[in-house]
Formats: C-alpha cells, structure tokens, sequence
C-alpha cells in the first residue's frame, strides 16, 4: 500500500433521494464537515429528471472527484429517502449511486439505510410501501 | 368509489376529512387500527402500533362508498389517492401545537420532505390515480374543497408539485 492511501481520510456518503430530488454529501466522519456535494439540479436540465438514476450517477461522479481532491480514500453510505420518481422500487438510484462512487475510485464500507418512518401512534411494516 | 387521502401525520387528513361534503362514509384508519387491535407489535421506540396490513385490508374488504383516512391509507385498494401535503417546519409546527414529542415532530418532517408517503402512494397506485394536495398556509376548509374536487372529478391526478428537499 503506498503512502498517500495509508494517510487517506475515511468519510461518510449522505445520499438523499426523495421523489423529486437526489442530493448526494460527503462528509467527515463526525458529520461535521461537508468534504463535497451535488444535487440533481446541478447536473440535468430538467426538474422531472433531477431524481433519476442518470442524475445520481452524474452527481456521484462529481463529488467522488471532489471528496478525492481532499483526501478521501473511502466512505461508509447512509442512504434516506424512498427513491426518485422515475423508478419501480427504492434502491436503483441509491445503488447507481453507490456502483458510481465506486468506480470513481472511492473505497464503499458500510451501506446503511436511515429512511425515516412516518408514524401516528400506528406505522406501517417495515417496507410495506414498496 | 373508495377514496384513500393519505399524508405524512401533520399534513391535516383528520381535519380535513371532518369538513368534507360527501355521500361516501368517512373513516378514520388510525383509530380503527387502535379499537379493532389490528397490530402485530409494538414500536416502543416510537410509542406506535405496528398495523396488521393484512387485517386492515380484510376489514376495508366490501366496503365499497368510502373515503378511508390515515399516514397509511395508500397502502390499500382505492380509485383514487389523495396525497396531503406540508412544508416540513408546517408539520413540525402543527404536531408540537397538538402536543406530539420532538422526536416524532422530526422524524415526520424529515419524512416529507424526502416525499416517503408520496413515493409509496406513486409506487402502489400509479401518477394517473394520485392527487397531490399543498396545505401549507391553507385552511381546513379549502383543503376539504380541494378533496371535494377530487371527488367530483374536477381536478387532474398530479404528483411531484412540491419539493421541500431544500429543507434538509
Ligand atoms: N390546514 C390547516 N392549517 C392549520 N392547522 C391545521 C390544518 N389542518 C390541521 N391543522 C392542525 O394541525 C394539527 C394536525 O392536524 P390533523 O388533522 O390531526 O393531521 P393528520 O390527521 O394529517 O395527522 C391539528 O392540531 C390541527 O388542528
Ligand atoms: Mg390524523
């Protein structure tokens, strides 16, 4: 292992992909500091294609080469949000997100899923939805 | 018909669905999930029952002219979907002033603003069966106009007209 991969920072990869949007930040590993971000406005033209998994793999592309810049050798994923509103099923534009952060270099830990349950005194099953 | 009007908690079905003029019966999911005991578990963490779909849908079986109200109500059979809408720090403001917890206040905003239930709603039913309805800064009676038009058919199926993913 050469030197300049021993010394590379560890940080965290926050993919939001709601119906409408999908904005990926790479953080520390406290949270605290942003290292790189992109949301789907900034690389597609249209606001219907902003949370398609063409946008997120674009995204993930860009911030992976930012993050690199300063330092990052690896990030562990935690992934919020159902999914854009071009796809069947959550996860593809997630997982486009993921391979494409990959490819760019950059090493994947651990892949965490935090998406928020609504909830009333009642929930729902666990990914009852889909 | 059977109508679902389903939302994130905050986004003011119960509300709404008291003020809307209409011939079907309206009915209040979350309770009748609670007096029936249609639950397969506890959430302790969110003090939430955890619905028995199943038996949710069985009991909605046959019941054919009703508007069923409820967070879940777009996991089940109806012909048309309205989705209730609301600007996270509206639904953080409306649960805190009913006297719901912090933590359920954000974990419910966080939830709209990633469009959860919309996306199941989308995902289940369809973009020509959803009706998105915004209740920011609107009243319960204009909302119970919009669900009103919706019924009458004279509103088109609509989803994706509000983005609060700024908010995160
Ligand atoms: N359109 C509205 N504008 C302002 N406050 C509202 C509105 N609709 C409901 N509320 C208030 O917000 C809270 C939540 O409304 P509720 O109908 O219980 O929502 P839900 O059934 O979707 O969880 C209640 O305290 C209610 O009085
Ligand atoms: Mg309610």
């Amino acid at each position: 292992m050469s030197e300049a991969e021993n010394d590379g920072i560890w940080g965290v990869a926050h993919v939001h992909a709601s119906f409408n949007n999908t904005i990926i930040t790479i953080t520390d590993q406290t949270g605290a500091e942003t290292l790189a971000k992109s949301s789907g406005g900034t690389v597609v033209k249209q606001n219907r294609d902003e949370a398609s998994p063409y946008a997120a793999m674009q995204m993930a592309e860009v911030v992976a080469e930012k993050a690199q810049d300063r330092g990052v050798e690896g990030v562990d994923v935690r992934v919020r949000g159902p999914g854009g509103n071009q796809q069947t099923s959550p996860g593809p534009g997630a997982q486009a997100t993921i391979r494409a952060l990959a490819r760019a270099g950059l090493e994947i830990g651990r892949i965490e899923d935090v998406t928020p349950t609504p909830h009333d005194g009642t929930r729902a099953p666990k990914n009852s939805g889909f | 018909m059977r109508v679902a009007v389903t939302g994130t908690p905050g986004t003011g079905k119960t509300t709404a669905t008291g003020r809307v003029e209409t011939d079907l019966d309206v009915l209040h999911l979350n309770d009748v999930i609670k007096d029936e005991e249609f639950s397969t578990e506890m959430d302790e963490e969110r003090g939430s029952l955890v619905a028995d779909m199943d038996a949710v849908s069985e009991w909605l079986d046959g019941r054919e002219d009703v508007l069923f109200e409820s967070h879940l109500a777009h996991n089940f059979d109806a012909d048309r979907v309205v989705v209730l809408r609301a600007h996270p720090d509206t639904v953080v403001s409306r649960l805190r002033e009913r006297g719901d917890s912090d933590s359920k206040a954000s974990e419910n905003a966080e939830s709209e603003a990633l469009d959860v239930i919309l996306s199941e709603a989308v995902h289940r039913h369809g973009t020509e069966s959803v009706y998105e309805i915004d209740t920011t800064e609107r009243d319960p009676e204009s909302v119970a106009a919009e669900i009103e038009a919706v019924l009458a058919d004279d509103r088109e199926p609509s989803a994706g007209t509000v983005s609060y993913v700024d908010w995160l």
